[in-house]
């Protein structure tokens, strides 16, 4: 499981849209697509919830918004890459966010959904990595600068 | 219409249809009168013979002679049942430990309430009549009954107000022994009472070794059986097994007992001893069981007791032997217990409260009135009838207001209680822990590992803006957080909190709150107000750490009264 278990290239995307809610709403989009999530209303209203609560800027360009939904049987990562930036997402930083990475959860799966933030977090402590994914052009890119290889 | 009334009144006259009726109408107007009574702070049993004294004989007679006659076998029952729990309370560490107190109160105020009761009874017969033999041979056997002590009334108070100690356990000795003393009285009483007023048909010898028959054969036939069921249980495990095996066997000693003519209640009782002290364990599951299912039968009981009682022949000549009876009996038995209770050196509260409880005159007595009856001529038989009758119906009810008084001043009440009991009768807002921490679902992990280095609980509620619940952040959750501690600004309360399958509510009782705990595997149940905000945490550690501290608590309360 982890990471590479959770996504895969058809998960990432290059971000076509510059507003914090575009944003999420396009990476929603993409998780909904794997027909796993059965209410993406529920889901969109869970993540926008929680990112009033406390923005999930992370700071370093990086944003991790995350949330728990009832239906879900194991984790779901999508990655969407922003060249330009999104200047509203509010990161604690106050700097740009350009990798977005969301994570949605079962609600049950309280140790794999640590687990899996942990090791998004780590992986992009990695010496160059936040500036490679930045400068990704397509999904298998991405795919491959974070996981490494398609075929591995 | 009217035919249809009739057709119904033709099918009430019936037997069948009468007796399901009067059980009916027993147990619904007993358990009322009960309940009225209890709001009076009156002993429930008060309660359950009035009612039945208002359906019955002496009230407005709805209850037919012939249906309270079918009905005796169910008396028989209920007095099984209790000589059965009784026989159950007296334990080998209690007969060694009471014994020579028992012995000596037993004799003291049996012999007591004989003297007193038959002298007042003598004294007043030769005043009103001026015959000396009458005088005497009244004296003799009213005497003799006055020695007996009822069990039923008296436990049903001390049962009700869960009591238990030193007191408690003398009367229950007390009440459970004295059928044995009165018997042999009345035995001797009855043949020198016959040759004073010149029949002589019968033997004194045949009647002197006729109680000692009864008693011996009742206590043979419970103890033989006894044996018995204590050996098969030994195979019993279930439940229903066990009730209903023991059910059999109290059935059964009762019938055996009642073909060879011996005492029912001494039968029973010695049933109970048996048990109790061969199989201790199996004997408190089967007395726990009992518990549950008897209410309803001694309720029954008491009522069909009191619309038996006939009060309707009542004179003023026999008013006032009657007055005599109860005068000289009280008076004995408060003194005979007194004397009793200091000469064997029972503890204070026993000297102090035991002269009250001992008034209760109910089944043996009646019955030993209505053999006296048999033998002895119309007159003499009818004056002992109607005097027993109308001073049980007084000591009926004066005696479980005087016993519950004296209870209550000995410090014994509520200590009896069980598990069950405290788990039924607590509230969750009693026992939860008020003092939990809750915590924002926006507060970062940060501050709550600071929160939690700051408390001992092991279980975190967390609430919205307005204190309502959303969630429960156990230690459990936070364990997987050790491992991220890169993750301390990402994640906040609402990311690690757990989604809460059961709550309770503070007014819902432990009991309830344990069938919602266990049906969800839960170890901990947060309390949510009505309008859905936190008040506090139920933890099934704590509650269970409560409920045994509190049994203790009280038993030990219950010890420190020797």
């Amino acid at each position: 499981m982890g990471l590479r278990g959770s996504t895969d290239s058809s998960l990432m995307c290059i971000l076509q849209t510059r507003s914090k809610e575009q944003v999420l709403l396009e990476l929603i989009e993409l998780i909904c697509r794997t027909g796993r999530v059965h209410s993406a209303e529920d889901l969109t209203q869970s993540i926008f919830y929680r990112e009033k609560l406390m923005s999930t800027g992370i700071g370093l360009g990086i944003a991790v918004p995350h949330v728990r939904i009832e239906e879900i049987s194991h984790p779901i990562t999508a990655i969407g890459i922003s060249h330009d930036g999104i200047p509203d997402y509010e990161s604690i930083d106050d700097e740009l966010v350009r990798i977005v990475i969301m994570i949605v959860a079962g609600k049950n799966q309280h140790k794999e959904y640590i687990r899996l933030l942990a090791e998004i977090v780590t992986r992009l402590k990695d010496d160059g990595v936040i500036e490679r994914l930045c400068a990704a052009r397509n999904p298998d890119e991405i795919h491959e600068i974070l996981i490494g290889s398609s075929d591995a | 219409m009217l035919e249809q009334f009739h057709f119904i009144l033709s099918k009430i006259s019936s037997l069948q249809v009468s007796i399901l009726f009067l059980l009916g109408l027993a147990l619904l107007g007993g358990t009322i009168g009960g309940r009225l009574l209890e709001r009076m702070r009156v002993p429930q049993v008060v309660g359950f013979i009035i009612v039945g004294m208002l359906i019955g004989k002496t009230g407005l007679k709805i209850v037919a002679g012939s249906t309270l006659q079918a009905l005796e076998p169910l008396n028989y029952f209920a007095l099984g049942l209790i000589g059965f729990t009784i026989g159950g309370e007296l334990k080998k560490q209690v007969l060694t430990k009471y014994g020579r107190q028992f012995l000596s109160i037993l004799l003291a105020e049996g012999l007591f309430a004989f003297l007193l009761a038959g002298t007042l009874i003598a004294i007043a017969t030769k005043l009103l009549t001026g015959d000396t033999h009458l005088a005497w041979s009244l004296g003799l056997i009213l005497g003799a009954i006055a020695s007996a002590t009822a069990p039923a009334a008296t436990t049903d108070v001390l049962w009700q107000y869960k009591t238990r100690g030193p007191l408690t356990t003398t009367v229950l000795g007390i009440v459970a022994l004295d059928d044995g003393l009165s018997l042999l009285l009345f035995a001797v009483a009855s043949s020198i009472g016959l040759r004073l007023i010149g029949d002589t048909s019968t033997g004194a010898m045949v009647s002197f070794f006729d109680p000692v028959y009864e008693i011996g054969g009742s206590i043979l036939i419970g103890a033989l059986s006894g044996f018995v069921l204590s050996r098969y249980l030994r195979r019993c495990h279930e439940e229903e097994r066990i009730l209903a095996s023991s059910i059999a066997a109290v059935l059964l000693v009762l019938g055996i007992a009642l073909i060879f003519k011996v005492d029912v209640l001494m039968a029973s009782m010695s049933l109970g001893v048996i048990i109790t002290n061969h199989n201790p364990r199996k004997s408190k599951e089967i007395f726990r069981l009992f518990a549950r299912f008897t209410p309803p039968i001694y309720v029954l009981f008491f009522v069909l007791f009191g619309a038996k009682l006939d009060l309707t022949h009542m004179t003023l000549p026999l008013l006032l032997l009657a007055a005599a009876y109860f005068v000289g009996r009280t008076a004995g038995k408060m003194l005979g217990a007194r004397f009793g209770a200091r000469l064997s050196g029972a503890p204070k509260g026993v000297q102090r409260y035991l002269p009250m409880c001992l008034f209760s005159q109910a089944g043996v007595a009646i019955g030993l009135s209505i053999l006296a009856g048999q033998r002895f001529p119309s007159e003499v038989g009818n004056v002992i009838v109607v005097v027993i009758s109308a001073t049980t119906f007084v000591v009926q009810i004066i005696g479980p207001l005087s016993t519950k008084w004296a209870v209550i001043r000995s410090g014994e009440v509520g200590l009896n209680v069980t598990e069950d009991d405290l788990i039924r009768r607590t509230k969750v807002e009693e026992i939860m822990d008020r003092d939990v921490p809750l915590i924002g679902e926006n507060v970062a992990l940060s501050e709550v590992l600071t929160t939690l280095g700051e408390s001992r609980n092991l279980y975190y509620p967390v609430v919205d803006g307005e204190g309502h619940l959303l969630g429960i952040i156990t230690i459990d959750n936070l364990r997987d957080t050790f491992m991220a501690a890169n993750l301390q600004s990402l994640l906040l309360a609402h990311d690690l909190m757990e989604p809460t399958t059961a709550v309770a509510t503070p007014d819902m009782s432990i009991s309830e709150a344990r069938d919602l705990l266990e049906t969800h595997g839960l170890e901990y149940l947060p309390v949510v107000s009505k309008k859905g905000k936190v008040s506090g945490l139920l933890e099934l550690r704590r509650m269970k750490r409560y409920i045994s501290r509190r049994v203790l608590e009280l038993q030990k309360q219950a010890e420190s009264l020797t």
